[in-house]
């Protein structure tokens, strides 16, 4: 589904990401994880067709994000880690927006729209304009938008800040779901007990390059993530 | 702190100016000075020349009368009506609605730094605007009359006590927009329509402005007389300039203490509305039957609601909206006489109303710099055009294309008005149609241009790409010296080949390089977004 090779990212003498393979499968959810400027948001970005890389090259399912962004990302959704949305529109318009830039049929997009909009309890706000949304509701109206279009692959950058325990754990359920249905899951994540519980694989990146991957028994053995982590990091 | 703070403003203003996005460096210092020099030119050009010449139909005369006071009294009194006009809006988005009001609240800094740091960007760039007639004001005084040292001192004391007036009169009108905007619902609109208004009146006197020199030249006399019988202030006021210490003493300690009065008010509410961030009328969602709209038209319609949903966006860089209808209301109502005035005024050159009428048109859109300040606006939702299954290409183009609409349709308007008014062959009168929407390609598609090779992303007050960015400057002002090309090359040898093969050859070269600027926006503007 998502295959990165030798992707290196460099913002002028900083190499932010070195070097960096990964290979994520149809069925699994992903955990990335790595201290702040590790390069974790810097992959995502570059997997997402946001940034330019410089080195190496990144496919989804098949194709180049380099080559052929455009058909990549229809097979993408992207989450940031602050969901800076369109405040000028109102929830329902965003969404909407989003719906006609994947080409969602309207009966289809209706009957998401009210089913996610119900889930995540944001219905009755979504005539109110973005502008007036907390964190919370931004992050909420993201992942709705990010699963109108039934996407592939959804990467996702921190995606349970800001959201209250009831929407984490919806999150958490969508995002197993939406890999036993065949699609993949790329996510960073601070909270190390949450990827332990809900990743099938894990990535560890230190400053910029991997150090350590594979399924989360192979990389934290009988130990915690957490007690690997902090190891790693030393 | 204060420094800090005022720094951090003024880099923002002109960031444009020293940074290079694309290269994430600092300009070098050739770069920086071709930038700001072609900035002085544009502002200190166009304004200040128009001022200079103001200033010599009025000095000479009232100052052979006696009535050097009345000059200045009228110079300042322009200089106030542009640097308020021009600072109002900037006040309300850079003093209450900067991005960054929420940070520095929370940090320890006094309010009042925050407000006083705000309001010296305020007053610099009223002062800016302000100074294109101030400086002119006083220099033509100053070369027509001599300069002695109470000339120079008063003279010096009056351009602080006239900024300090504009920034009152901004600070005012600010809070007024302020308050408004947390009251009402559909306040982008109320804004607008109460500014336009404003305007207005504005160009209302604009145009009347000829009549008026006339009309105080032919009657200084009394005029002068009444002012100062039933208005001494103001009498006192204009005296500043011609070297009256004494009005100059009571202004300055009268300007401060209001100027005083004012900041402290101001204080007192500072914070109230900087954090009220704005209501929002509960609207409870029903759900609509929707149709599903193609890529294309999602984009255009993202781009209408972004337009739409900013005043500040509407006021600066949509104004030929609005200027073109009128002036084709005008055409039909007094357009006959107009037109048959200045058909003798210039019948020596043949054609040369045509050429007018084309040069108004295209002056009037260009007051329309839509798609100049689009891609900055994007700011740090611009992930979300990049994450999406969408070319540059379409979303340059939906930016482009929005310009193209929202100015093409009142010029149509205004073209069909001033076809009933015009005495022209058939040939005549398509090109007198063809010239200026050629003119909207072109400038639709520069001003995109521009707006994607000069981005300002990161910014803190909307103003700041909308107003002052060097995009929407080359845009508005590039576009006003390619009508005055365009006139003064007519009038002095381009009506030998005919007024329609004229017209013909620039709409011409105005389609060939709008263009060549959509193809450029196709793909190296579509690489150049994706790398923003």
């Amino acid at each position: 589904m998502l295959k990165i090779e030798h992707l290196t990212k460099r913002y002028g003498d900083k190499t932010a990401v070195d070097d960096l393979s990964l290979h994520i499968q149809p069925g699994e959810i992903y955990g990335f994880i790595g201290h702040n400027g590790a390069g974790k948001t810097t992959t995502l970005k570059s997997c997402a067709g946001i940034l330019q890389f410089d080195e190496g090259e990144i496919m989804i399912n098949g194709s180049s994000i380099k080559k052929d962004p455009i058909k990549c990302k229809k097979d993408l959704a992207y989450i940031p880690d602050n969901p800076d949305l369109y405040e000028y529109m109102s929830g329902i318009r965003y969404l909407n927006f989003i719906a006609d830039i994947f080409e969602i049929p309207a009966d289809i997009r209706q009957e998401k729209i009210r089913r996610y909009a119900d889930l995540f309890e944001l219905t009755k706000d979504l005539a109110q304009p973005v502008a007036a949304y907390s964190h919370g509701m931004k992050q909420k109206l993201a992942v709705i938008s990010a699963w109108i279009h039934s996407p592939k692959l959804i990467m996702m950058d921190e995606p349970f800040v800001g959201l209250d325990p009831k929407a984490s754990h919806l999150l958490k359920e969508m995002m197993r779901e939406h890999c036993d249905a065949g699609g993949a899951i790329f996510f960073s994540t601070h909270v190390l007990e949450v990827a332990e519980k809900l990743c099938d694989k894990v990535a560890i990146i230190k400053q910029g390059r991997l150090i350590r991957t594979g399924s989360m028994e192979e990389v934290k053995g009988d130990d915690s993530l957490e007690e690997v982590f902090l190891e790693l990091e030393d | 702190m204060l420094k800090v703070l005022v720094k951090k403003q003024i880099t923002e203003v002109f960031r444009n100016y020293l940074y290079n996005p694309k290269k994430n460096t600092i300009r070098s210092k050739g770069e920086i000075a071709t930038y700001l020099t072609l900035f002085i030119l544009l502002i200190v050009g166009v304004l200040g020349g128009m001022f200079t010449m103001m200033a010599y139909a009025f000095c000479g005369i009232l100052y052979e009368m006696g009535m050097g006071w009345l000059y200045f009294l009228i110079m300042s009194g322009t200089a106030v009506a542009l640097g308020a006009f021009g600072s109002v809006f900037n006040t309300y988005s850079s003093l209450y609605m900067a991005k960054d009001n929420d940070l520095l609240l929370s940090l320890p800094i006094p309010t009042g730094t925050i407000m006083t740091a705000r309001l010296i960007n305020v007053y610099l760039l009223g002062t800016m605007y302000a100074s294109t007639a101030l400086i002119p004001m006083l220099a033509v005084y100053w070369i027509v009359t001599g300069l002695t040292p109470a000339k120079l001192i008063c003279g010096i004391l009056l351009y602080l006590i006239v900024t300090v007036i504009i920034l009152m009169l901004s600070c005012m009108l600010g809070w007024i927009v302020a308050k408004i905007s947390m009251r009402l619902k559909g306040r982008s609109y109320i804004t607008v329509l109460a500014s336009l208004a404003f305007i207005g009146g504005y160009y209302f006197f604009y145009f009347k402005v000829n009549d008026y020199i006339n009309a105080i030249l032919e009657n200084a006399g009394t005029y002068g007389e009444n002012i100062k019988g039933n208005a001494y202030l103001l009498y006192l006021f204009g005296n500043i300039g011609t070297g009256d210490w004494a009005a100059a003493g009571i202004f300055t300690v009268g300007t401060a203490i209001l100027a005083g009065l004012l900041w402290t008010l101001m204080q007192r509410s500072f914070l109230k509305i900087a954090a009220a961030g704005g209501s929002f009328g509960k609207k409870v969602y029903t759900e609509k039957t929707v149709s599903q709209k193609s890529i294309f038209n999602a984009l255009l319609g993202k781009e209408i609601a972004r337009f739409t949903s900013s005043s500040n966006y509407m006021l600066n860089c949509g104004l030929g909206i609005v200027m073109l209808p009128v002036f084709g209301i005008y055409l039909l109502i007094k357009g006959g006489e107009m037109y048959q005035t200045l058909n003798t005024v210039f019948s020596v050159i043949p054609g040369s109303m045509l050429i007018i009428f084309c040069t108004a048109f295209c002056t009037l859109s260009s007051m329309n710099t839509i798609a100049a300040p689009s891609v900055s606006l994007e700011g740090k939702n611009i992930w979300v055009l990049q994450s999406l299954p969408v070319s540059g290409r379409q979303i340059l183009r939906s930016k482009a294309l929005l310009h193209m609409i929202l100015t093409m349709i009142p010029l149509l308007f205004c073209l069909i008005c001033a076809q009933t008014v015009i005495t022209a062959s058939a040939a005549e009168r398509i090109m007198l149609c063809v010239l200026p929407v050629t003119f909207v390609f072109f400038t639709a598609t520069a001003g995109t241009v521009l707006g994607t090779s000069m981005p300002q992303m990161n910014w803190t007050s909307e103003i700041s790409p909308i107003k002052q960015s060097i995009a929407v400057v080359i845009t508005m002002f590039g576009g006003f010296i390619f009508n005055a090309v365009f006139a003064a090359v007519y009038m002095i040898a381009g009506h030998q080949i005919g007024t329609a093969v004229y017209l013909l050859l620039w709409s011409i070269l105005y389609s060939a390089a709008g263009y060549v600027l959509l193809k450029w926006l196709d793909t190296k503007g579509a690489a150049a977004f994706a790398a923003l």
